[in-house]
């Protein structure tokens, strides 16, 4: 974004969903101040944020379903607000809320689905009986929406937005409600999809499931994107480490000889939480602490990488 | 976008709605309620026709009417009454209610567009209330199998009926896409329903009253009113029978005008008639043909509740230049049920409505949205 050209010509063509400078009311509310964000082909970007950071908001923008009161949006070189349709064509949106026809079943659902997307009717049923599959619910295809739980609801719900095959990918909380190992099919459905080139949006709470999937990471904060970076980048940087030993003591006297300052622990009551610059400065410590004599019986990161970002960011609940 | 891919669209919701209201065991309660109601009506109708022969054969009355006119018309009347009651309900909450449920933005973001939503809902609701018409046409088919009344009848007030259904299931519908609330769009829809079917009356009532204004008539002489003498009276050969007026300026077999005109207060019916037109039984009412009465066999026959609101609603219409006797000197004419129906008027006045109401609906559910209302939330 560093060529400045007039605004009328299109900017060079993101492979991806690209947003910049969106801001939106909702009338006194300014539930998004100023955002960007840059999701590419074949990554997941996870979105994060408190609750109220304008997440849903942002994500109903890319989604084309709100305008942005100002901003640009691109979705594969298309702006949804000047022509919704080819950008809709593109894209598949999870909503955080499920909203399922609990009288349908999860085939008619899908099929409908692909009705309302224009896809040619011969191709219909195939379409959804391999959407089904992959989603695991073929034994429930022909269940009412209504008797599947909340994580098979979920799931019929992702089915639904992949039913046209887009582009962009936006999920909103899609792992809220699942089981571990729903979770676990999630996260490897979605770098399926990535290594489909697809461009993939995640808006979670769960931090540390995201270090799993995410290639890089947003985060927002009181309608504002306060940092964008990848995990990698946010592996590299200061992190903390919880020890245990056998004997504490000994393990809080060789720390105070090291140097090495003890945070308050938000862990176990037997672990103590240090900070450590990288993860080259982490091996070191260890090898010290070894060195002092001090048994070691665990020493891990106590926050995984975006879950450390998020708490340094010292968001403020409001 | 083609017609056919639009209208692909439409059907793909319409066949959605269905499959879900197919499969509500509420709807088919409502159906069964509603064929026992009318049954029960047709039943209580040919019931009390019997009574009445029975009563007038005793006193030996001759010229029993069928039963076909009365039977036709209770059904007719409850049919209306229960599908205004009924309609709503198919239609005020189907779009409010996929807002509230989450599954309006599901269907937005697809390439379905506002309309083949607005359409499509429309339809279903439409069908699903048409259907409750058919359960009811064995009644008319009875009715009118009692004599009296021709197919014609039943095929146009049939006709009416959807229509005025389907004005009340567009009128839900509009309300819903504007509304954020399930609840309060029934409610809003329920009122404008009575707002159609009372509150035209009461409008017209106090329009009415608003718009006194005169006439130039003068004074009627009926003919056929013989003041005979009371018993015990002694006839005055002078004053039996009373001389006619001189200076007589009209007259039919029925009575005559004479005398100066003077200005009479009259209240200027044809200016708030447009009120009473949009009332949904005025329109079913006027839009029914009904037999010649003005030949002198038929026409002291009662008329039935039908034909008694379009001959109503014509005289609204008419307003006192015309129906008012002597008004300007002249007698009134007698074919007033021939003058022009008032039902287009009141469908039309209807339509407008209702596409005011749809048009807000569209733009309701444009999206990507602009200006939302207060407290909505997209998803």
């Amino acid at each position: 974004m560093t060529d400045h050209q007039p605004q009328k010509q299109p900017e060079v063509l993101f492979d991806g969903l690209s947003a910049t400078g969106l801001a939106r009311r909702f009338g006194e509310v300014h539930a998004v101040v100023h955002m960007d964000l840059q999701a590419p082909s074949g990554q997941v970007t996870a979105l994060i944020g408190p609750n109220g950071a304008g997440k849903t908001t942002l994500l109903l923008m890319l989604a084309s379903l709100l305008a942005p009161d100002t901003g640009n949006i691109s979705v594969m070189g298309i702006d949804p607000v000047e022509n919704p349709a080819a950008a809709r064509a593109k894209i598949g949106w999870m909503p955080d809320t499920l909203g399922v026809w609990e009288a349908l079943t999860a085939r008619e659902i899908l099929s409908t689905m692909a009705r309302f997307y224009q896809l040619p009717k011969t191709e219909i049923p195939a379409r959804v009986t391999a959407l089904l599959e992959k989603v695991n619910l073929t034994s429930l295809a022909d269940q009412k929406a209504r008797v599947l739980s909340r994580g098979q609801q979920q799931r019929l719900s992702l089915a639904r937005a992949l039913i046209h095959d887009p582009q962009v990918l936006l999920l909103d909380e899609p792992a809220s409600g699942l089981d571990p190992g729903s979770r676990i099919a999630l996260r490897s459905i979605l770098r399926e999809l990535a290594a489909e080139g697809k461009a993939i949006v995640v808006s979670s709470h769960v931090l540390a499931e995201l270090d799993e999937i995410a290639d890089g990471a947003v985060f927002v904060n009181q309608g504002r994107t306060v940092l964008a970076q990848t995990v990698d980048q946010a592996a590299e940087q200061g992190r903390r480490y919880a020890i245990s030993a056998l004997e504490p003591n000994a393990l809080a006297a060789a720390l105070t000889t090291l140097g090495v300052a003890v945070e308050a622990g938000t862990t176990r009551r037997d672990s103590l939480t240090v900070g450590v610059g990288t993860e080259a400065d982490a091996a070191q410590l260890l090898r010290d602490l070894v060195t002092a004599g001090v048994a070691v019986t665990s020493f891990a990161p106590a926050t995984g990488a975006l879950e450390e970002t998020y708490m340094n960011m010292k968001v403020e609940q409001p | 976008m083609t017609i056919k891919q639009y209208s692909s669209g439409v059907f793909a919701v319409v066949s959605m709605e269905l499959r879900q209201r197919l499969r509500s065991r509420g709807w088919y309660i409502m159906l069964g309620i509603w064929f026992a109601l009318i049954w029960l009506v047709t039943a209580l109708a040919w019931m009390s026709w019997k009574a009445q022969r029975n009563y007038s054969d005793g006193l030996g009355g001759a010229n029993a009417q069928s039963p076909g006119p009365l039977i036709f018309e209770a059904a007719l009347a409850f049919v209306l009454l229960f599908g205004l009651l009924v309609a709503p309900a198919f239609s005020a909450n189907a779009i409010s209610g996929d807002r509230s449920a989450g599954t309006l933005a599901i269907m937005q973001i697809t390439l379905l567009r506002p309309g083949q939503l607005l359409w499509g809902k429309f339809l279903a609701s439409w069908i699903a209330a048409v259907a409750f018409l058919i359960v009811s046409i064995p009644f008319l088919v009875f009715g009118i199998a009692q004599g009296g009344l021709g197919a014609g009848h039943i095929l146009i007030a049939l006709l009416m009926l959807a229509i005025e259904l389907g004005v009340v299931c567009a009128i839900g519908v509009g309300i819903s896409a504007l509304a954020n609330r399930p609840l309060f769009s029934i409610v809003v829809t329920y009122l404008t329903v009575a707002a159609l079917t009372f509150g035209t009356l009461i409008a017209f009532g106090l329009g009415m009253m608003l718009n006194n204004g005169t006439i130039q008539s003068n004074q009627v002489y009926y003919k056929t009113l013989e003041m005979g003498p009371g018993i015990g009276e002694k006839v005055d050969p002078e004053m039996y029978p009373p001389p006619l007026p001189g200076d007589i300026t009209d007259q039919n077999e029925e009575y005559l005008c004479y005398g100066p005109l003077i200005e009479q207060g009259a209240a200027r019916s044809e200016r708030v008639a447009w009120m009473l037109a949009m009332n949904p039984f005025v329109v079913v009412a006027d839009a029914i043909p009904y037999p010649d009465r003005t030949d002198t066999t038929q026409y002291y026959y009662s008329t039935g509740f039908f034909e008694s609101i379009s001959h109503g609603a014509r005289y609204a219409q008419a307003g006192p230049e015309v129906t008012y006797p002597c008004a300007n000197g002249k007698v009134s004419p007698e074919q007033l049920e021939k003058q022009t129906p008032l039902w287009p008027l009141g469908l039309g006045l209807q339509l407008l409505v209702t596409a005011g109401l749809l048009a807000g609906g569209w733009r309701a559910l444009r999206t990507p949205a602009g200006k939302l209302p207060k407290g909505t939330r997209v998803a």
